[in-house]
């Protein structure tokens, strides 16, 4: 019976709103709505949202206080205190190899990573939202070659290629966001394409295109704005993706240097020891899975989150 | 269905050839001299020009590419600058390692990750799903290198169960398939879960139900039969993607394959060896995908090749 209870979770769904407001007094009761799976459903979509924004805060907060806050200079290296561990000498994550502040060192790279992160994107959130709705209002030629970029792309090594252009190019911020970008705008342009797909058979089109509009203004004006707010979704869920990509090419090596090593880098320097110093591994990668654990939850939550609007409407 | 595989094969074979002309161009654009890496840092210039010539880089850069696709139709893409051998050679005797560690992770994958999406999907806003569904979330957030590094120190280095990297004993293979295998799990599960779903609340579900239809027939018969699809493509792209080397893990576990191959050779900026590694590992993954296109039909008798290629 609990799969009666079960809706669609893609989101591409409008009618997941629950109906546990109204019961009739003789059968219902509260316990009964309280176990419903529409409450539960609400409950736990709250839950996801209060643990991700928490989660993510946590990291992002002493991220962007990272100037501020009292902590010794990242590149700072005092070869007396090498690999200390954690919570001695006023060092709260301890030292590294170098006698490096661990916690200056994920902080100041985390600025970087973020960075690098928001700004992939930000452009792949772009390209995608642009290709994939051109894609799917015009259809024709348009459709067809950004239909077999998206194939050509999705079907090619991946990692491979962006390892091959940053160990090219060198690893410069730049590069990696770009890099990043190009990575994730198959994901953004393949739901817009859908979604425009759905949104240009709907009558406000044919009523625009009758009143005269350009093609060009229905998809800018009309459009545009009916499927963006499902895609910025996504484009959420992407900036984990991103932050956690970004740590693996740097890991690999191919991340930037200057100013500060990310949170892969430090990783890889760590790996060395260990054995004998566990903190150098585990707590920048414990930041790592803080931080996209945090932003996938938000996502999951936002997605999930029964839509009130429709009610009060 | 012959004319299908034959311009399918034909669209593979441009993307292919393609990706390796795209990578042709990179690696020439690219600053940096694989002279240099070869000869080392303290040769003249008169022992790095011999060099140039020896490996060709002093021509013409169209008269290079008419070359390479002189390689590209006979098959032998040169000599390795750093292995002295031939380039395919190399990346041949590096693929079983890569093919036996992607089959095992995507084995395990499959094993745990659709029961397990299954079970979501059964009994859905349950505390335990919830449960579940957080520790996937956790999965897919995980950076595969460092869940590597910390399965390594813990099951190789506190707890000496598995040898910590390389292939001597099949005991290697089981730390890189698990890490691998916990990113997919979670993907795939969470995939499995929404595809359930959206077939459980479908009215041919509700009317078969009402007829009386067995529960376990409903999930594995009725609702997985319709997303056995989009799963069973899943499943195959990650397959392909693997193929081209998980890169992350083979540098963790020290493994001999592709990945950990293809980062020595960009270090060392090994053109042939670059070309021949991309040239493999297109041509596999456009092959796997044309595969898991060609095994739609055996999956839902709907699907007729050719028409609905996009079902």
């Amino acid at each position: 019976m609990s799969i009666d209870t079960a809706t669609p979770s893609a989101g591409n769904s409008g009618a997941a709103s629950p109906q546990a407001k109204q019961p009739s007094p003789s059968a219902v009761t509260k316990e009964d709505i309280a176990k419903a799976g529409a409450t539960r459903r609400r409950k736990s979509a709250q839950w996801k949202l209060v643990v991700g924004t928490i989660c993510t805060l946590l990291v992002i907060i002493p991220i962007i206080l990272a100037n501020v806050l009292p902590l010794p200079d990242a590149n700072f290296q005092d070869l007396a205190a090498r690999r200390l561990p954690p919570l001695t000498d006023g060092h709260l994550f301890g030292t590294d190899q170098l006698g490096r502040d661990l916690l200056s060192r994920v902080l100041h790279g985390g600025q970087v990573s973020l960075t690098i992160g928001v700004l992939a994107v930000l452009v792949s959130g772009a390209i995608g939202v642009i290709l994939g709705s051109a894609a799917g209002y015009f259809g024709g030629w348009v459709d067809t070659i950004i239909s077999r970029i998206l194939e050509a792309q999705m079907s090619l090594p991946l990692l491979m290629m962006l390892l091959l252009v940053v160990a090219l190019f060198g690893p410069s911020i730049p590069v990696i966001t770009f890099v990043i970008a190009i990575a994730q705008w198959p994901e953004v342009a393949r739901l817009t394409r859908s979604m425009v797909l759905v949104e240009r058979e709907k009558p406000y089109v044919s009523a625009a295109r009758i009143l005269g509009l350009h093609r060009l203004q229905i998809l800018i004006q009309h459009i545009i704005p009916n499927v963006i707010k499902q895609a910025t979704l996504v484009v959420l869920l992407l900036l984990a993706q991103a932050v956690l990509l970004e740590s693996a090419l740097s890991f690999l090596g191919a991340g930037p240097q200057r100013p500060f090593a990310t949170w892969g880098r430090i990783i890889s320097d760590g790996q060395d020891y260990i054995t004998t110093s566990w903190w150098m591994v585990t707590l920048p990668g414990l930041v790592i899975v803080l931080m996209v654990v945090g932003v996938n939850l938000l996502g999951d939550g936002l997605r999930d989150r029964p839509r009130r609007k429709k009610k009060g409407a | 269905m012959t004319n299908y595989i034959l311009k399918r094969l034909g669209q593979g074979l441009l993307t292919v050839f393609l990706t390796v002309s795209t990578v042709f161009i990179l690696i020439r654009m690219a600053p940096g001299d694989p002279a240099v890496s070869y000869a080392g840092p303290l040769a003249t210039s008169d022992q790095l020009a011999a060099v140039r010539e020896q490996f060709g880089l002093d021509k013409p850069l169209l008269e290079q590419y008419w070359i390479f696709i002189q390689q590209l139709i006979t098959g032998n893409l040169g000599q390795s600058y750093s292995f002295q051998a031939p380039a395919m050679q190399v990346v041949f005797e590096r693929m079983p390692y890569t093919l036996t560690l992607a089959t095992s992770a995507i084995l395990l994958t499959a094993v745990v990750a659709i029961p397990l999406g299954v079970w979501m999907s059964r009994r859905p806003d349950t505390g335990r799903e919830f449960g579940v569904n957080v520790l996937t979330i956790a999965g897919q957030s995980m950076p595969d290198f460092w869940t590597g590094i910390m399965l390594l120190t813990g099951f190789a280095v506190l707890v000496p169960i598995f040898p910590a990297s390389g292939f001597a004993t099949w005991g290697g293979l089981v730390l890189p398939t698990v890490t691998i295998a916990i990113l997919q799990i979670a993907l795939i599960s969470r995939m499995v879960r929404r595809e359930m779903t959206a077939n459980f609340a479908a009215p041919y579900l509700t009317v078969a139900r009402s007829r009386g239809v067995r529960s376990s027939l409903l999930t594995w018969r009725y609702a997985m039969g319709n997303s056995a699809i989009p799963v069973f493509t899943a499943l195959g792209t990650r397959f392909a993607a693997m193929l081209n080397g998980v890169v992350v893990v083979e540098v963790v576990f020290a493994w001999p394959g592709v990945g950990s191959l293809i980062v020595r050779a960009l270090e060392t900026r090994d053109y042939p060896l670059i070309q021949a590694t991309v040239l493999i590992t297109a041509l596999l993954a456009v092959g796997v995908q044309l595969l898991i296109d060609l095994a739609y039909p055996l999956l839902d008798p709907r699907v007729r090749l050719g028409k609905a290629a996009t079902a």
